[in-house]
């Protein structure tokens, strides 16, 4: 299963209904956003003039670069099929993608605020509240979870549910027959580009040429440069980091170093 | 953004001690109870508050309340309504936002400052409206009722309008959606089909659908577009006649550049080949039209060549038009606008949308011109009508014969400026910004100045608040009664129904905030007019109203806030005569026929300047609220990008504004470079600048493009104001 979102921006009408009610459903801070609408255009395009929207949120991406940068404490955890009722347990640090649904999710209680997945993020679909930073981090980051807790009870994502336009269609890309897949056979396809290929799972559908000429346009043209660096070094520093777990002691002494980096901030 | 070092090691430190140490934290903290970090979601453990109806535009979509503690935590569509359904619009979605804006009125205050530079002291209520209670007597004992004027708009203002113009007596009320908005459209259509047109065309159903100027899709309204959109999925094919590359612009299969002003030529020349190639519909015209012949004599210059020229669009397209019109008749929804007061030309261009109708047949016909059959039944509750015999300010300068209800807003304002016929020495605002929605603020703000008592109702601090002598506190929608939507199915094309929803309160209101009933009344008594109180409360009121549809507000809560009951068929042949010529305005002085008034063009080194809406604000309603100023916080000027090139300027450059009578913009905004606009013309958003610093988040963002808009234009059928007739150069600003 990999949930994915479809965008239909012939139907989009660009009226940011979306990312309100995103906001109101996970009390996302008024600066902050889940989400986005771009408006683009009205530009000229290879078929003429052309205009249309970017709405844009996290695309649990089939291999996402948020994801192993994560230098949290990583743990163990035991995920569960919703359906079969199947686990699977693996170590995780403080995101990972979710082996039976393809969500990409995130642990804010285990979350050091780095900002390191932000910056990993080809699509800025990340940030980090850096209100929320308290003693063992220094913010807490946030994204579009596919409102997997709306949808355990069965309701639609929050963006989806208030369209009027009918614009983003929500569900299982490996169930041939979903109205997800059936958009993919279609031609929606993601936002990606030369350098940029992690395979999004939200998709995009669009009959008219210039409108999809300028969505791809707006597709990140390339990976962030901190991406590859800071996923070596996060590798090298588990190993370091499993050999500490073993002295609970040096536990306090980094509490005591966090402190101090908070003070040297101030 | 980059990584450096010092950072990455600082944040695997963190890493490294994050969990012991997150327990360690946990025992020592002081046992504050923290919020949860991750939002608990606004579906499980809240209560469900039915019976909302939203007011953060004025299409009135149902709502239900998330509450949480008693607080309201997020307004979704009400899963019962057949009309915006479970979707709401962004506004929509960010009223909580309005319930809670702590810059919002609290308690009744009186200016001791100045108007426009005012300083507030909180009063009682008893004090402010002993206040207002006297000031009101005392104007209407020395001038009459006419020397009170009223600046209303939103269901709030209905009641104390009756009050005014019904039992007090005076005719000086001006009502923006009226004349600086929709007015010109309802008595154009009144004044060819007998009927006001609302928005009702049937475009889930046509083939094809012709806007002119309409922006959907910036301008929302949620069951509106969800028509639209049904439209294009049909395969409607959609026309758009507008000088910018707007929202249904790009949604388009025809996109009609036109020149400003000459849309009325446009429609006089589709109509003229329609005749000439007899390809209108004869037998509804035979059937249900009027002065056709003098209609299609007096048009019969306008050939596609002429109108080409004057339009500045190719004759061939004007062509393509005309047939994709003919094709599809009549199932074609010429849409009659909302906003149309445009150029001062307005009633003439109204006049030829509903004549277009008429050649099409496009009456009571799928995709066409469709009344919704709306429940009936429900009581009317008001002031009573007083034995008032004096002549309105209109009627005494026999002019504009086609006025929306109401006075026109110029009538009002020169005479209060003037003193001529007689002084105007009261005014009341409730839920108006006028300095926002009237043209030239300069006369506005004199017209204020010489009034002995101004007083203005509103939920929020506004630009026009900042001139009141005494501001009262209104309930916000979410905190009352007031109104009953009522309607049916949005698309015809299914099962129908009928829905009554009246607005209901969703929380209590908070701080002084009194509902607009109870502070007519209060000031009603003051005035001695206690015996003719229709009302004690907005919840009386809509028992009364539902008790003529054997409904209460106790049965609509246990029906979650909609009654639904079966409806009916709204298609087939409508009573309606079409007037093509009409005697009674020519003899009144105006052309019979539709006819084109050309308007002043851009004087070299000038652009018109055209305004509309942002997808995410309500005018200047909306300019405070913190989550929709996240999404759009700002109005930059589109600019043809050959013309941009041409002055120097880049996209996002910052630029003030200065009009042709050197009227300069407060404040600044930036450029937005693009091929889809007219070189002959700019274009921003509507309601951005504020001017009041109490709105903390709205004041000076943006541009305020009513501050430009001095030169006025008035439609001479119905009085209403023209906005798009001034012109502005861009001033770069380093």
């Amino acid at each position: 299963m990999q949930y994915g979102m479809i965008i239909d921006i012939d139907r989009c009408v660009g009226c940011h209904a979306c990312v309100i009610a995103c906001k109101a459903e996970w009390e996302v801070p008024a600066q902050f956003n889940r989400n986005w609408v771009h408006r683009l255009g009205p530009s000229l395009t290879s078929t003429g003039m052309a205009s249309t929207y970017y709405p844009g949120l996290c695309n649990h991406c089939k291999t996402p670069s948020c994801v192993p940068v994560c230098p949290a404490e990583p743990v163990s955890f035991t995920f569960k099929d919703a359906k079969s009722g199947k686990t699977v347990t693996m170590e995780v640090a403080a995101t990972w993608k979710d082996p039976f649904n393809g969500t990409v999710q995130v642990d804010r209680e285990r979350c050091i605020g780095c900002g390191a997945c932000r910056d990993a993020c080809p699509y800025n679909a990340r940030y980090v509240d850096e209100g929320l930073k308290d003693d063992n981090s220094l913010g807490k980051v946030d994204k579009c979870t596919y409102c997997m807790p709306r949808v355990a009870e069965g309701l639609e994502p929050a963006c989806v549910q208030t369209c009027l336009a009918r614009a983003r269609i929500f569900g299982d890309l490996d169930d041939p027959k979903s109205a997800v897949a059936q958009y993919v056979k279609k031609g929606a396809v993601g936002l990606t580009s030369k350098a940029v290929q992690i395979g999004p799972n939200g998709k995009y559908f669009g009959s008219k040429k210039g409108d999809m000429e300028l969505l791809m346009q707006a597709a990140p043209q390339e990976m962030p440069k901190v991406s590859l660096r800071r996923s070596l070094l996060s590798k090298m520093s588990l190993t370091a980091k499993n050999q500490i777990k073993e002295i609970g002691l040096l536990g306090l002494a980094g509490g005591l170093l966090i402190k101090s980096l908070q003070d040297e901030e101030k | 953004m980059n990584l450096t070092r010092r950072n990455f090691l600082k944040a695997a430190s963190i890493a490294a001690a994050s969990v012991p140490l997150s327990k360690v934290a946990a025992k020592a903290e002081s046992g504050v109870v923290k919020a949860p970090l991750v939002a608990p979601g606004t579906f499980k453990n809240t209560q469900t508050a039915v019976g909302g109806v939203c007011e953060m535009c004025f299409w009135r979509c149902q709502l239900v309340g998330k509450i949480r503690d008693g607080r309201l935590i997020k307004l979704e569509g009400n899963p019962k309504s057949i009309d915006n359904g479970v979707s709401l619009c962004a506004r929509g979605n960010a009223g909580v936002k309005l319930l809670y804006d702590p810059d919002r009125l609290k308690y009744p205050l009186k200016n001791v400052g100045k108007r426009g530079a005012p300083k507030w002291q909180r009063i009682s209520w008893e004090e402010a409206l002993d206040t207002c209670g006297s000031k009101l007597k005392a104007i209407v004992d020395q001038h009459g009722a006419k020397g009170i004027a009223m600046f209303p708009h939103g269901s709030t203002a209905t009641y104390p309008m009756g009050f005014l113009e019904n039992t007090v007596g005076t005719h000086n009320v001006s009502e923006a959606s009226f004349f600086q908005c929709r007015g010109i459209r309802d008595t154009a259509y009144i004044a060819t089909i007998g009927l006001p047109p609302n928005e009702d065309v049937d475009m889930a159903n046509a083939k094809v659908m012709f806007f002119l100027g309409n922006h959907l899709g910036e301008n929302v309204h949620v069951s509106h577009l969800k028509r639209y959109l049904k439209g294009l999925e049909n395969g409607a094919k959609l026309v758009v006649v507008d000088p910018r590359y707007s929202a249904a612009a790009a949604k388009s299969h025809i996109w009609v550049q036109i020149r400003p002003g000459t849309d009325t030529a446009f429609l006089l020349a589709i109509m003229n080949y329609l005749i000439q190639n007899k390809k209108y519909n004869a037998e509804f015209v035979q059937k249900h039209g009027e002065g056709f012949d003098k209609m299609a004599e007096g048009i019969k210059g306008w050939t596609l060549e002429k109108a080409a020229q004057e339009c500045d669009v190719p004759a061939a397209q004007i062509k393509e038009v005309a047939e994709l019109l003919a094709a599809n008749m009549p199932n074609v929804s010429i849409h009659p606008g909302r906003h149309v007061s445009w150029y001062g030309n307005d009633f003439q261009r109204q006049r030829a949308l509903a004549c277009l109708t008429g050649l099409l047949g496009a009456f009571g016909v799928k995709g066409g011109f469709v009344q919704p059959k709306g429940p009936k039944g429900l009581a009317k509750v008001g002031w009573p009508k007083g034995e008032h015999k004096e002549e309105s300010l209109r009627e005494m300068a026999d002019v504009h014969h086609y006025s929306p209800p109401g006075t026109p807003t110029d009538l009002i304002r020169d005479t209060a400026i003037t003193g001529k016929p007689y002084p105007i020495k009261g005014c009341v605002i409730w839920g108006q910004n006028p300095i926002q929605t009237i043209p030239n603020q300069e006369k506005t703000i004199k017209m204020l100045e010489q009034m002995d008592f101004v007083m203005c109702v509103d939920v929020m601090p506004t630009d026009i608040t900042m001139y009141a002598d005494i501001l009262l506190p209104d309930t916000s929608y979410l905190e009352r009664y007031d109104m009953i939507k009522t309607g049916t199915q949005w698309d015809f094309a299914t099962e129908h129904k009928q829905y009554i929803a009246p607005r209901m309160p969703l929380v209590a209101p908070g701080f002084e905030r009194k509902e607009s009933i109870w502070i007519t009344n209060e000031i009603a008594k003051r005035m001695g007019y206690g015996d003719k109180i229709p009302v004690q409360s907005q919840e009386e009121a809509i028992n009364k109203m539902l008790a003529g549809a054997e409904l209460s507000i106790d049965k609509i809560k246990a029906e979650d806030g909609i009654h639904i009951q079966p409806g009916k068929d709204p298609y087939g042949e409508m009573e309606l005569t079409v007037l093509f010529h009409n005697q009674e305005v020519e003899d009144n002085g105006y052309p019979g026929i539709p006819t084109y008034i050309p308007v002043e063009r851009a004087p070299e080194g000038y652009c018109r300047l055209l305004y509309g809406r942002s997808p995410v604000h309500t005018f200047n309603r909306s300019q405070n609220n913190a989550w929709l100023m996240a999404e759009n916080d700002d109005s930059p000027v589109w600019i043809n990008d050959k013309l941009a090139a041409k002055l120097g300027l880049k996209e996002g450059d910052k630029i003030a504004l200065v009009n042709q009578d050197g009227v300069k913009s407060r404040t600044t905004t930036k450029v937005k470079v693009t091929p889809g606009i007219r070189q002959d013309c700019v274009y921003m958003y509507h309601g951005f600048g504020s001017m009041n610093p109490e709105l903390t988040i709205g004041v000076g963002k943006g541009i305020d493009d009513q501050s430009l808009i001095t030169k006025l234009a008035v439609d001479p059928e119905t009085g209403a104001h023209g906005m798009r007739n001034n012109f502005v150069k861009l001033v770069k600003v380093s």
